[in-house]
C-alpha cells in the first residue's frame, strides 16, 4: 500500500507533464466571483478547460479526460445563474440551464421561441445541468438555443481581464463548427436581449429522426415583428439551425416581408427562398435534399402558425 | 399535412431452439431453512422476468406465497445448464423444468410425511406450507419442520428435474419436419399511426396487440414484453440504421444510432389468448420474440395506407418517405399528362 501512495505522490508532482493524471491536479478551480475566474482565466489561458453544466465537454473528453489539467467550474458563481430584466433589455447569465429558460415566466412571455428550443432540448436530466452559455459557446452548427438567440438579435458579453467588456452578436461571434471568436482568457458572462414589442411573434420548429434526445436534423426560429397597425410586418428574423456550418440568419426573407401586408405575402415563396438560401450537408442527421426540402415546408408552416396566433388575437 | 393510416400484420413464431438442437434446462428444488424454497437455475433473467415467472410457478406447484421462493439464478458453481435466455425459451423450458422439480419435491414431501403420520399420501393435505392429516388437520407438520426430520434421518427433503423435449430435423430436400419446435406463439398486430407529409416524420399512435400465447404466468409481465418488444419493433421499423461510409461506420453509438425514447413510445391496447395448448408449464407459451416480428410489417402497411407509398426497406426514414413521396407526384403528373 505504501509503496503505491508513493506512486501516487510522484504522479501528483508530475502531473503538468504526464499525460496519466490521475489525482486531482493543482488545477481544479471553483471561484464565487467572475472577477476571481477572469483571474485564474488569464492566468492559465489555454491549459483551462471551463466546465459549466459539463453536457457537451464531458461527453466530448469522455475517454480522455486526462488530457485536462485544469478546470475552471462555473458552478458557484450565482451571478452567472440569474435572469434580470431591466427596462429595455433582458440579461440571462450564462450559466442558466435550459430548464430555468424553459420554466421562466419572463423567458416564456417575451421569448416563447427561446423557451420552446430549451424545451425540445436533450431529455430533462440534460436540461437541469446544461447551461446556455455552454450551449453558445460550444458553437455546434445544431446547438438548439442558437437560431433563437440570434432571432432574438441577442448580444454576448465576453469579459476578461485585460480588455475591456466586449458585447458582440451571434452574427460575429460563430465562425465555424464549434468555432467562436471567443479567447482563451475571455469569459461569455451574459447574454443580452432586447425587450421585443408586444406586436412580436414566434415560431419554433425542431425537425429530429425522433421525439427527445435528438440532435436537430434542422431547426427554425422565426420572428416576427408587425407595425403599430397590425398588419405591416415592420421587422422579420429567420433564423436555421444545423443547415450552415454556423447558425444562419436568411436576410432576404426580412426583404421580401419588411414594410409589406403580412395577409397579402406568398408564404410558399418565402419557403422557396429559404430552400434556395441553404446549403447544407449530408450527414447522419439528415441528407441535403431532405434539408432543403424541409427547410421550406417548416418555414411555411411557421408562417402559418404566426398567422394563426395573429388571428388568435384579433377574436379576442 | 397529417395523414393517418392503419397496418395489420400476423406472425408465428416457432420457439426455442428447435430442429433437433439438444434444447433443455435442469432446475432444483429444494426446502430452505427459514420458511424458504430453494430454486436452483442457470436461467438468466435479463429483464424479462423468467425468475418472477418461475417463482410463480414453483409457488403454485407447492402451495406457498411466492415470496417464500428463493432463487439461486445463473451460478457455475452452484446451477446446472438451464440453456440461454434466447430463441423465446425460457418460461417454457426453465419454467417446465422448475414446475417438475418443484413437483418432485411436492412428491417426496408426501413421501417423507407419509412416514411421519403412519399413513397413506392421500389421506394427507397440503395447505400454506403445512402438510396434515386429512381426519385430524391440527396434526400438522410444516415443510421445514419435516425437513428437519428428514435430515435426521440421514436424507434431504429436495428434487431435482431436467425438460428435454424432443425435436425433428428438418428435411433438407423440404425444409419440413414432423415437430420442428416445441410450440408456436401468434401474434396479430394493428397499428395506428400518423404521417407528416411535409418532413415524413412518423409518429405511431396506437398498438393493438392479440398474442397466443397459451397462458399467461403472470399477465403483466407477459404485457411488458409485448410493450417492449413492440418498441425495438418500432426501432426496426422507423429508425434503427447503421450507416456506413468507405467501411466505417458514421454512428457507432447511441447519440447516432437512435432507438425510441419514452417519448416515441405509442398508447398500448392488449389481449392475450390463453388457450392452454402447448406442453409448458400451465400450459404457457414463449412471447419475447414474437412481440417484435409483427410490429415493422404493420407499420409499414400502415404507411401505405396512409400516403399510398410502398417502403420495402427498414428503417423507413422520413427522407426515405419524401423521397417516395416526390416520386408518387411525379409519376401521377406524368401519368396525366400521358393520358
Amino acid at each position: 500500500m505504501e509503496e503505491s501512495f508513493g506512486d501516487l505522490k510522484k504522479g501528483q508532482k508530475n502531473c503538468q507533464r504526464t499525460v496519466h493524471c490521475h489525482v486531482p491536479c493543482q488545477g481544479y478551480f471553483a471561484p464565487q466571483k467572475i472577477e476571481e475566474a477572469l483571474e485564474i482565466l488569464s492566468k492559465y489561458g489555454k491549459e483551462i478547460k471551463i466546465i459549466a453544466g459539463g453536457t457537451d465537454l464531458l461527453v466530448q473528453y469522455y475517454d480522455r479526460l486526462y488530457e485536462i489539467n485544469h478546470w475552471l467550474d462555473l458552478k458557484n458563481i450565482q451571478e452567472l445563474k440569474e435572469i434580470n430584466i431591466t427596462q429595455d433589455e433582458m440579461e440571462i447569465g450564462a450559466m442558466v440551464t435550459h430548464t430555468q429558460l424553459e420554466t421562466s415566466e419572463d423567458i416564456k412571455k417575451y421569448y416563447p421561441v427561446l423557451s420552446q428550443a430549451a424545451a425540445d432540448i436533450g431529455s430533462p436530466q440534460i436540461r437541469n445541468r446544461g447551461t446556455v452559455g455552454g450551449n453558445i459557446v460550444n458553437a455546434s452548427p445544431a446547438g438548439d438555443l442558437l437560431a433563437p438567440l440570434m432571432a432574438y438579435n441577442a448580444q454576448f458579453r465576453l469579459l476578461s481581464t485585460t480588455q475591456e467588456e466586449k458585447l458582440v452578436s451571434a452574427e460575429e461571434f460563430f465562425i465555424g463548427p464549434k468555432k467562436t471568436i471567443l479567447e482563451p482568457a475571455q469569459l461569455l458572462t451574459q447574454i443580452i436581449l432586447p425587450l421585443p414589442s408586444e406586436r412580436t411573434y414566434g415560431s419554433w420548429i425542431k425537425i429530429g429522426k425522433r421525439k427527445a434526445l435528438i440532435i436537430a436534423a434542422i431547426t427554425l426560429a422565426l420572428v416576427v415583428e408587425m407595425a403599430e397597425d397590425h398588419k405591416t410586418v415592420k421587422d422579420v428574423r429567420t433564423c436555421l439551425g444545423s443547415v450552415a456550418p454556423t447558425p444562419i440568419e436568411i436576410k432576404e426573407v426580412k426583404k421580401k416581408m419588411a414594410g409589406k401586408n403580412f395577409n397579402q405575402l406568398d408564404f410558399k415563396q418565402l419557403g422557396q427562398i429559404v430552400e434556395d438560401k441553404i446549403s447544407p450537408i449530408d450527414d447522419i442527421r439528415g441528407t441535403r435534399e431532405y434539408r432543403k426540402d424541409v427547410a421550406k415546408k417548416i418555414m411555411i408552416k411557421a408562417l402559418e402558425e404566426i398567422d394563426e396566433s395573429m388571428r388568435g388575437e384579433e377574436v379576442i | 399535412m397529417k395523414k393517418r393510416g392503419r397496418g395489420i400484420a400476423t406472425i408465428m413464431f416457432g420457439f426455442g431452439y428447435g430442429e433437433g438442437f439438444p434444447d433443455h434446462s435442469i432446475a432444483s428444488a429444494e426446502i430452505e431453512e427459514e420458511g424458504k424454497i430453494l430454486i436452483r437455475t442457470a436461467a438468466a433473467d435479463v429483464g424479462q422476468g423468467i425468475l418472477t415467472t418461475i417463482s410463480q410457478i414453483s409457488a403454485e406447484v407447492l402451495k406457498v406465497k411466492p415470496e417464500a421462493i428463493q432463487i439461486i439464478p445463473g451460478d457455475t458453481h452452484l446451477t446446472k445448464n438451464s440453456g440461454s435466455s434466447s430463441a423465446t425459451r425460457q418460461t417454457f423450458f426453465t419454467g417446465n423444468a422448475v414446475k417438475e422439480a418443484s413437483e418432485g419435491l411436492l412428491s417426496n414431501i408426501y413421501h417423507y410425511a407419509s412416514i411421519e403420520f403412519r399413513s397413506n399420501h392421500v389421506e394427507l393435505g397440503i395447505k400454506g406450507g403445512y402438510i396434515f392429516r386429512k381426519d385430524n388437520p391440527n396434526n400438522q407438520l410444516s415443510y421445514w419442520e419435516l425437513a428437519e426430520r428428514v435430515k435426521a434421518r440421514g436424507d434431504n427433503l429436495k428434487a431435482e428435474s431436467s425438460f428435454f423435449p424432443h425435436t425433428d430435423k428438418p428435411d433438407p430436400e423440404t425444409g419440413q419436419g414432423e415437430k420442428l419446435y416445441v410450440a408456436y406463439t401468434f401474434v396479430t398486430q394493428i397499428i395506428d399511426l400518423e404521417v407528416n407529409t411535409d418532413t415524413g416524420i412518423v409518429e405511431v399512435l396506437k398498438v393493438y396487440t392479440a398474442a397466443d400465447i397459451g397462458k399467461a404466468i403472470n399477465p403483466k409481465n407477459v404485457e411488458g414484453q409485448i410493450e417492449g418488444g413492440t418498441v425495438q419493433g418500432i426501432g426496426m421499423a422507423l429508425m434503427e440504421e447503421q450507416i456506413i461510409k468507405e467501411g466505417i461506420t458514421l454512428n457507432p453509438d447511441l447519440t447516432g444510432y437512435l432507438i425510441p425514447t419514452s417519448m416515441d413510445t405509442p398508447h398500448f391496447i392488449t389481449r392475450l389468448i390463453e388457450n392452454e395448448d402447448s406442453e409448458g408449464p400451465y400450459g404457457a407459451k414463449g412471447i419475447g420474440e414474437p412481440a417484435t416480428i409483427a410490429t415493422a410489417p404493420a407499420i409499414a402497411n400502415a404507411i401505405y395506407d396512409a400516403i399510398g407509398v410502398r417502403i420495402y426497406d427498414l428503417p423507413i426514414t422520413p427522407e426515405k418517405i419524401l423521397k417516395a413521396l416526390k416520386e408518387k407526384v411525379k409519376f401521377t403528373s406524368e401519368g396525366w399528362l400521358g393520358l
